[in-house]
């Protein structure tokens, strides 16, 4: 475990030197992306202006699950960047290279890219927990388990969903569509969400186990709603982890090369 | 001798959805099957230097994503360095280095250094005998001043170069290579050819590459195994193949006046046109040169270039020969 920690720490800091290399587009990367978190997070400011709160969110509360979003978002996007193209890789043949090494098939394919953007969203998502999302020192341990939950969650997802590249070529985008749309779900208070639309946003686009299930345990802490957020990602991560591995298979039998 | 490699009645089988035809052509596809690899047969012992040749299709980067434990056959049963590629994948990546032409195992944004230290983590290899094997490569590949390069900021040659050193660094006594030279241009394939050569003889390595380049197989190998449509059709000393097949160039000479008629033996004429003559060169009964003087003694000629007969014309030359003998 140790060996695989120090490899792909090794393959993280080279992706980060990567996206570093051309400074300027990384500052403009950042700014972007720090600009961008903060006109969403100026239109809540404004929006709970006017309405107090969204069944039973207030302003506090959707600064959190901003702030959480963010800081996932940020950490996947640096330490995990290839999750955004997996698909892409995996449909462009970089498989068959990394098949003939002995280890890091996974991990060379999360930590191919580091994206500049990625920090922009850390910055926001850590200032936006910081000042506005009314967590104290002592929800630390809390909230750093909300934060692992959530990113293991988005990180599977994400990780299922490019595992259709390995059934159909269509998945080119379509993965990172439903990744999108997943972060898009993330980015609004989880009580708007009824029905239907719940049970999406708590089994197939997961946004409802990547920050609501995780904001609710950090406001009302209890074993319950403990369980509930850790099930979930020890769930999704053996999901994902499954489906590489059937897809793998598939890709190994040949028929994804044909 | 003793065989590093065995395998025997080997298959792949390809299957895919082909659309039928008109516009709803594709909810009703058709299931169709090809025989990548059909029924391949061949041992490989330690130290010999294989080249598997063929048209494209011929089954060769498939046969060769089998022995390196990448795909999974329909049936049949092989054998690399002991090990069952691909039930035994892992473990058998440690002992063989494997190069794709088209797809590279290095970090395109990363100096080379970096990527060369990056798999000494994936090969567990120990620091002083990367080091003392890094060393090696450098030297002997010129590769000093590459070191330092991001990988996708150099030429197709130096990349090769390097994906090349990759594959060595932990000292594969096995080393597979599919289409090294491709795309590259002479002086850089001569380097890899020269390379290659001179590492597997130096360190008693087996090699098998596929390649469509004659020159390959007559420079770096000392056996040939033709394929085609995913069976062996000859499987002979390169010699031997060298004296009945790759004796031939092609010569294209490029005139501004009149052209000329060269009575030499050895030489039959091709497809020509009014300011160009293509030469068919037999060089076992003539030497090239002596073609290019009497060219030149003649005048007018403005240009001359002298080819490899293409891989297919070689293959169907072979397999001529070889259904004509059956």
């Amino acid at each position: 475990m140790i060996g695989f920690l120090r490899l792909y720490a090794l393959q993280v800091g080279a992706a980060v030197r990567m996206s570093f290399a051309d400074r300027a587009n990384f500052a403009l990367q950042v700014a972007g992306m720090a600009i961008n978190n903060l006109v969403f997070l100026t239109l809540w400011v404004l929006f709970f202006a006017g309405f107090k709160s969204v069944g039973g969110w207030g302003f506090s509360d959707m600064a959190l699950l901003l702030g959480l979003t963010m800081t996932i978002v940020g950490t996947c996007g640096v330490a995990f960047g290839g999750y955004r193209d997996m698909a892409v890789s995996i449909l462009r043949g970089e498989l068959v290279a990394l098949l003939t090494q002995p280890k890091g098939l996974i991990s060379r394919l999360l930590a191919r890219e580091s994206l500049a953007t990625a920090w922009g969203d850390l910055a926001g998502g850590i200032t936006v927990l910081s000042l506005f999302a009314k967590v104290s020192f002592t929800d630390l341990p809390l909230l750093i388990l909300a934060l692992s939950a959530g990113l293991t969650v988005y990180l599977s997802a994400a990780i299922s969903f490019a595992c259709l590249a390995f059934w159909a070529s269509g998945a080119r985008s379509f993965a990172r569509d439903l990744t999108d749309f997943t972060l898009l779900f993330s980015s609004y208070p989880g009580s708007i969400y009824q029905g239907a639309v719940k049970v999406v946003a708590y089994s197939i686009l997961p946004a409802g186990f990547v920050v609501m299930a995780p904001v609710e345990m950090l406001r009302a802490p209890s074993p319950t709603s403990v369980a509930v957020v850790v099930t979930a990602a020890v769930g999704y991560a053996a999901l994902a982890a499954g489906l590489f591995h059937l897809g793998l298979r598939r890709y190994r039998s040949g028929a994804s090369l044909a | 001798m003793s065989a590093v490699i065995t395998i025997a009645n080997l298959r792949k089988q390809y299957s895919y959805a082909k659309r039928g035809r008109g516009l709803f052509g594709g909810f009703s596809p058709q299931h169709v099957s090809i025989d990548a690899v059909d029924g391949v047969s061949f041992q490989v012992e330690r130290g010999e230097r294989v080249a598997v040749i063929g048209p494209n299709g011929a089954g060769k980067s498939t046969t060769l994503k089998m022995l390196s434990g990448i795909l999974e056959p329909t049936s049949g049963e092989a054998s690399v360095l002991g090990l069952t590629p691909w039930r035994d994948r892992k473990a058998l990546a440690y002992r063989i280095g494997v190069v794709f032409g088209q797809r590279s195992q290095l970090w395109g944004e990363l100096p080379a250094r970096d990527s060369f230290n990056q798999l000494r983590h994936i090969y567990d290899q120990d620091k002083a005998v990367f080091e003392r094997r890094l060393g090696e490569m450098v030297e002997r590949f010129a590769l000093a001043e590459l070191l330092d390069q991001p990988v996708h900021r150099m030429s197709l040659g130096q990349r090769m170069r390097c994906e090349i050193t990759a594959s060595l660094l932990h000292g594969p006594g096995l080393l597979f290579l599919d289409e090294p030279t491709i795309g590259l241009d002479v002086t850089a394939k001569a380097a890899i050819r020269d390379f290659i050569r001179d590492h597997a003889r130096d360190h008693g390595q087996t090699v098998l590459l596929t390649s469509h380049d004659t020159r390959d197989i007559e420079l770096v190998c000392d056996r040939v195994i033709v394929v085609n449509a995913g069976r062996v059709v000859v499987d002979q000393p390169t010699d031997q193949l060298r004296r009945r097949f790759l004796g031939r160039k092609i010569v294209t000479l490029l005139f501004n006046g009149a052209q000329i008629v060269l009575d030499l033996p050895g030489v039959t004429r091709r497809a020509s046109d009014a300011h160009a003559v293509v030469l068919d060169v037999d060089t076992r009964l003539v030497r090239v040169e002596q073609v290019i003087t009497a060219a030149l003694t003649h005048g007018g000629v403005e240009d001359i270039t002298i080819e490899d007969p293409p891989m297919e014309e070689v293959i169907h030359d072979i397999y001529a020969s070889a259904v004509a003998t059956r």
